[in-house]
């Protein structure tokens, strides 16, 4: 079981402001990125992903990343402009048991009539601080020439 | 003693080993494979498993159409599912034929074998409607079983080919019925308002099911061959139809190969949505020795073609057949080699497909009760070719299997597959 999940990541998971992309790929490589609101923090160390569909495109490469060891990865974008990006694989598929049925109940409370496909746990396996400020800053100091020449001169030099 | 136990241990041990044989599909699930090798094995639980199992959240083995392969009834855990939703019907199993162990270890059930966990799994959850009873008395376990998504409606376990001594030769039905009916008190028949009243409770648990199963033993009799048989089933049916606000709702009848008469009054006078007639093994020659009563009664060509009329009315994709795989290669008459077993089961699976008939398998399991006690199963390398040659055509011809899927149904590896389609 994982921990690796900050208490301000967790606070973005659980948001309902933040935005929450899901990236898979199928078995031919081929991307899948799409919105899903419904991936929150389970409170088991892993990020917790609600399935409606049983045809859901990211449903099945979620599957497929199961069965043969693919990851995901999955890009956070707060109210406030604060980005993360998690990397991590899914570890268990619930479509039955308490965790599923407790999700089924309070799923349609919110949504009216719909069903539950899948509970999808996800182990997150890497946080990336993905804000521009910060990844510029760490690339100035440790990279520092990675760098356009014209940015280097001195004012008097033009 | 020692001897003949190291002999059966032995049956197994001298194959390659599962991550030999794994090794050679890596394009095959490892988790759909477990499965497979776990129901060719089956299981033992341990005294510290046993323990462990809460008969208040956990489902205990209920009543059921087949028997179990040490010939009892226990109050053991009915099955188990893997971290990827993926079912395993399993029984339990005597150590000397060499099952998985069921464990527990550091809070968590795991299959074990030689020393080895092989992948955590859960236990079946007990469904809110078992301990309680009808109006009419009877235990609701008793009168509809669970698995983890659906309901299994036996509406009788008597089979007429057995009366005549043309049971088929790898089933169990009437010893298992009997053996029921004598230490569980299971009824033979089940009234339609038993039936109604106990799904209108299961259904209670918001969830928990999606679909509905009906099967039986066949009836010969009625003015043509099955009409009682088909009787049966509309009765229920439309008694349970009452409860849906839906005309049709998901439903699974695996009954005799009706003809089109029949089909039409099943699928106009009823909320089924699909039909499932089991051919069993698909070689004629096989057929006749195998099934002697389907043989005598409809016969191999006729029993297909019943199928595949039957898409015309239920339409495709909601009709299936279900092999006993394995018994293809049972002694003395099966196939020699699992090389032949596979083409001509294949092809033969090709040829409905391609009429819009789809084929599932489940493992065979020589069990006590039945004509084939005491054989061993193909290897694990026949079962997943088996598995990727059924989902490779449903893919071919675009053809679904969603009522006999890994959450409506959960026997099938192939159609574990098609989660993937």
């Amino acid at each position: 079981m994982s921990a690796i999940l900050s208490a301000e990541v967790i606070d973005l998971l659980n948001s309902q402001e933040t935005a929450k992309i899901l990236a898979t790929v199928d078995e031919h490589g081929h991307p899948h990125a799409v919105v899903k609101k419904s991936l929150h923090n389970g409170g088991d160390g892993n990020i917790h992903l609600l399935e409606i569909l049983e045809s859901s495109h990211t449903g099945r490469n979620l599957l497929g990343a199961l069965w043969f060891g693919r990851k995901v990865s999955i890009s956070l974008l707060g109210k406030e402009g604060r980005q993360v990006q998690i990397k991590g694989k899914p570890l268990k598929c619930h479509i039955s048991g308490p965790l599923f049925q407790r999700n089924y109940v309070k799923l349609r409370e919110r949504l009216g009539d719909v069903d539950l496909a899948a509970v999808w746990v996800i182990e997150p396996e890497e946080v990336i601080d993905a804000d521009f400020a910060e990844r510029k800053a760490r690339q100035d100091k440790e990279r520092p020439t990675l760098i356009h020449l014209d940015r280097l001169l001195k004012e008097t030099a033009v | 003693m020692a001897a003949l136990v190291t002999l059966v241990k032995n049956r197994y041990r001298e194959e390659p080993s599962f991550d030999e044989t794994l090794a050679g599909h890596p394009g095959f699930p490892r988790l759909v494979a477990l499965k497979i090798d776990v129901q060719r094995r089956g299981v033992s639980y341990t005294d510290r498993a046993q323990a462990a199992v809460d008969p208040a959240i956990h489902q205990l083995r209920s009543p059921y159409i087949f028997g179990s392969r040490d010939g009892a009834i226990k109050p053991l855990p009915e099955s188990l599912l893997l971290r990827d939703g993926t079912t395993i019907l399993t029984d339990p199993t005597p150590l000397e034929q060499d099952p998985y162990i069921v464990d527990y270890l550091d809070g968590e059930f795991v299959l074990v074998d030689n020393g080895e966990v092989r992948e955590a799994v859960e236990l079946w959850s007990k469904p809110a409607y078992y301990g309680k009873f009808t109006s009419s008395g009877q235990p609701m376990s008793h009168i509809v079983s669970a698995r983890p998504q659906r309901l299994n409606v036996f509406q009788s376990s008597f089979c007429y080919f057995w009366a005549e001594d043309k049971g088929c030769k790898f089933c169990d039905i009437v010893t298992h019925t009997k053996q029921q009916r004598e230490e569980l008190g299971v009824p033979n028949r089940l009234r339609p308002e038993d039936v109604r009243e106990t799904v209108t409770e299961a259904l209670k648990e918001s969830g928990r099911f999606t679909s509905l199963c009906f099967t039986a033993g066949s009836v010969i009799k009625g003015d043509t061959l099955f009409d009682r048989e088909v009787d049966f089933y509309v009765e229920l049916l439309q008694a349970i139809g009452e409860i849906f606000r839906t005309k049709k709702f998901p439903s699974q009848l695996i009954g005799s190969a009706f003809n089109e008469k029949q089909l039409t009054r099943l699928y106009e006078e009823t909320g089924l949505s699909s039909y499932t007639s089991d051919l069993e093994v698909l070689d004629e020659e096989q057929f006749n020795w195998l099934c002697p009563g389907k043989a005598k009664w409809v016969g191999y060509k006729e029993w297909r073609e019943r199928l595949v009329r039957a898409v015309d009315i239920f339409g495709r994709g909601n009709v299936g057949t279900g092999l006993v795989s394995g018994i293809e290669l049972a002694r003395p008459h099966g196939f020699s080699s699992e090389k032949d077993a596979l083409s001509a089961t294949l092809s033969e699976a090709e040829y409905l497909a391609e009429r819009g008939v789809t084929t599932v398998y489940i493992v065979w399991v020589p069990r006590p009760g039945s004509a084939l006690r005491g054989q061993k199963a193909p290897s694990l390398d026949y079962f997943i070719r088996l598995a990727q040659g059924l989902q490779d055509l449903r893919v071919k011809y675009k053809l679904r299997v969603d009522f006999d899927d890994y959450r409506r149904c959960g026997n099938h590896p192939d159609s574990d597959l098609a989660r993937l389609q």
